[in-house]
């Protein structure tokens, strides 16, 4: 393989279109996330956040609509949730899974923990999963590190070893990665072959990145554009057999004519015979199954040399 | 100052930047083709956000161009008969030589793209990144580069054999560019901003702080390149020129493979298009308008 830690997360090349199968001769998957994160800033949600009118509109009526178009549309989601928001609105995270919706875990506060010690970051993993498990009854299984609308760069963040530790915790996927538009393996340590099944994001179909963008009031409103990426990128990935994954947030396409844009691509999904719409888990776990890593994480030994004069 | 002499600094700025320049009037394509179309790959994967010290998921975002993006271009190109130019960086080589290997064999153009992403400014460093391009370049794919997409010294490209670089835009056309001494020619392919991927694309490109940020759909990138496209075909006077700069992280996504699937059927539908490689286009241009002003030699 080229392996080259701090240049690549995965193999060389990734998973060919037809070596993929989906259950029951599905052609394409497709999944949704719904980010609960609120924070306005790194250091995760905090108390200005909630007493904003945005935040009580994501947990009120904005969240409120997205469950109504799921719900018509017959379309399951997986809810990054950050463990307070768990703590502090229990009873509506239980009437999210009531529907048939996946928790997952979004940090205890929806946090940048890229500059984190090691041990504190993983007394803060093992916190988000217990606060979680709490009001959920079981604990969750997946973990995602999605960015907020005032990070510098739209990837999510995450640190040298937060793969290692969710692993370590027992977690069996990552819902953001950038590396591949399929499933595909998070390599935290190439010589033991550990690697963590990580789900694929890329910020043109998230909504927070062209609804009032970066800022309520003076940001930018193209929830066209969002529409188009959302559809050419169905289209796309249906053609091809891979995946599909949007992620939305109660505040932004919760609203009026973004509500009514969601609502609307989720009923053309009936024009494609043969989606599979399963939760993170699901997903996750057909995978593994499926596609598992002995046979398609390809690393062979690293041909990445030390050159002076040159970094490595 | 004295305006006399702001007016006089700035004839001789004029002067000295023109006089760099040669362009290419009358220009025509073998064949009677009305325009030729470059399609160029910049191909980085996850170096130049590596070099900017950005973190893992800005490196995992260039890594899909690696793994994914540039296999999806080249059988785009294959598919359509198109003679794609991948500027790529050295290290790539050692990172994704399997794709390099099948996009040379494919009949693609492997041209410089420095190697690792920056021309150092020490002269005997930029020699040695320069060397080390070319052979890791040749060692992979056999080919050895004609061409390069960098700041690279004219000087040192000539004594290695270069032809043309691409940058910037002085001329729709290809067009002949001395160094600041008038000496150490090459042709320039220009390349424009406006017709970059990432321009439209991708988030944080160059530094752009959030408030400036511009990430769009393809449909309306599609109509923007497609008249661009068409400016040069019809206005070109049988010599158009586009130049199309892509990069595999960026325009590997499949909705964007999708878009110039369409593009490219539109153009070919249209008498007297070609794809060549750079490479192609610049011998073209050496044996049948060699400079007049500027000497090659």
């Amino acid at each position: 393989m080229p392996w080259k830690q701090g240049y690549t997360i995965s193999d060389e090349v990734a998973v060919r279109d037809e070596a993929i199968a989906w259950p029951d001769g599905a052609r394409c998957c497709v999944l949704v996330t719904v980010d609960l994160n609120l924070a306005s800033g790194p250091e995760g949600i905090g108390a200005r956040d909630l007493e904003g009118s945005v935040a009580q509109f994501a947990l009120g009526d904005g969240l409120e609509g997205l469950l109504r178009a799921f719900r018509r549309r017959g379309v399951r989601a997986t809810f990054a949730v950050p463990a307070a928001i768990a703590a502090i609105r229990p009873a509506l995270v239980r009437a999210i899974m009531a529907e048939g919706h996946e928790i997952a875990a979004h940090g205890i506060r929806g946090e940048d923990v890229s500059a984190l010690p090691r041990e504190a970051e993983q007394a803060r993993i093992r916190r988000a999963a217990a606060m979680l498990a709490e009001v959920t009854g079981e604990r969750p299984r997946g973990w995602y590190g999605l960015p907020r609308q005032s990070d510098p760069f739209a990837g999510g963040a995450l640190s040298a070893h937060t793969i290692e530790l969710l692993l370590d915790e027992g977690f069996l996927w990552y819902g953001n990665g950038q590396a591949d538009d399929a499933p595909h393996w998070w390599v935290a340590d190439a010589a033991a072959r550990r690697a963590m099944l990580t789900l694929p994001y890329h910020y043109h179909f998230d909504d927070q990145w062209f609804c009032m963008f970066p800022a309520k009031g003076t940001g930018l409103e193209n929830p066209d554009f969002l529409h188009r990426n959302w559809r050419a990128e169905l289209a796309a990935q249906y053609a091809r057999g891979r995946c599909f994954h949007m992620v939305v947030h109660p505040q932004h396409s919760g609203f009026a004519h973004r509500l009514a844009m969601l609502d609307a691509f989720l009923a053309s999904w009936e024009g494609y015979p043969g989606l599979w719409n399963p939760t993170g888990s699901d997903c996750a776990a057909h995978w593994e199954a499926a596609m598992p890593r002995e046979r398609h994480l390809g690393l062979e030994p690293s041909i990445w040399r030390d050159h002076p004069g040159s970094l490595s | 100052m004295d305006p006399d002499a702001v007016i006089d600094t700035l004839c001789e700025a004029d002067a000295r930047a023109s006089a760099r320049i040669e362009r290419i009037p009358g220009l025509r394509w073998p064949g009677g083709a009305r325009i030729a179309v470059n399609f160029t790959l910049d191909f980085d994967a996850m170096l130049l956000r590596r070099l900017l010290n950005e973190p893992p998921q800005q490196l995992a975002k260039g890594e899909f161009g690696g793994r994914v993006g540039i296999w999806r271009l080249i059988e785009l190109f294959d598919r359509h008969g198109v003679t794609g130019t991948i500027f790529t960086v050295g290290r790539i080589c050692e990172l994704y030589p399997r794709a390099l290997r099948v996009a040379a064999a494919s009949g693609h153009e492997i041209a410089d793209h420095m190697w690792e992403h920056h021309v150092p400014k020490d002269p005997a460093l930029e020699r040695d990144h320069l060397l080390k391009t070319g052979a890791a370049l040749e060692a992979t794919t056999g080919q050895r580069p004609v061409g390069t997409r960098s700041s690279h010294s004219h000087a040192l490209l000539r004594e290695m054999g270069f032809l043309y670089a691409s940058q910037d835009t002085a001329d729709h056309r290809p067009y002949w560019l001395a160094d600041a001494d008038g000496a150490n020619v090459l042709l320039n392919l220009p390349f424009h901003y406006a017709i970059d991927d990432a321009m439209f694309y991708s988030f944080a490109w160059l530094g752009s702080p959030n408030a400036a940020q511009r990430i769009t759909d393809p449909e309306r990138v599609m109509e923007m390149w497609w008249d661009a496209f068409l400016q040069q075909y019809r206005d070109g006077e049988g010599g158009g020129y586009l130049n199309v700069c892509m990069h595999p992280f960026v325009s590997g996504r499949a909705l964007r493979v999708g878009m110039l699937d369409r593009l490219i059927a539109r153009m070919k539908a249209l008498p007297g298009v070609w794809f060549p490689s750079c490479a192609a286009v610049a011998r073209h241009v050496h044996a049948q308008h060699p400079p007049r002003r500027l000497a090659w030699a």
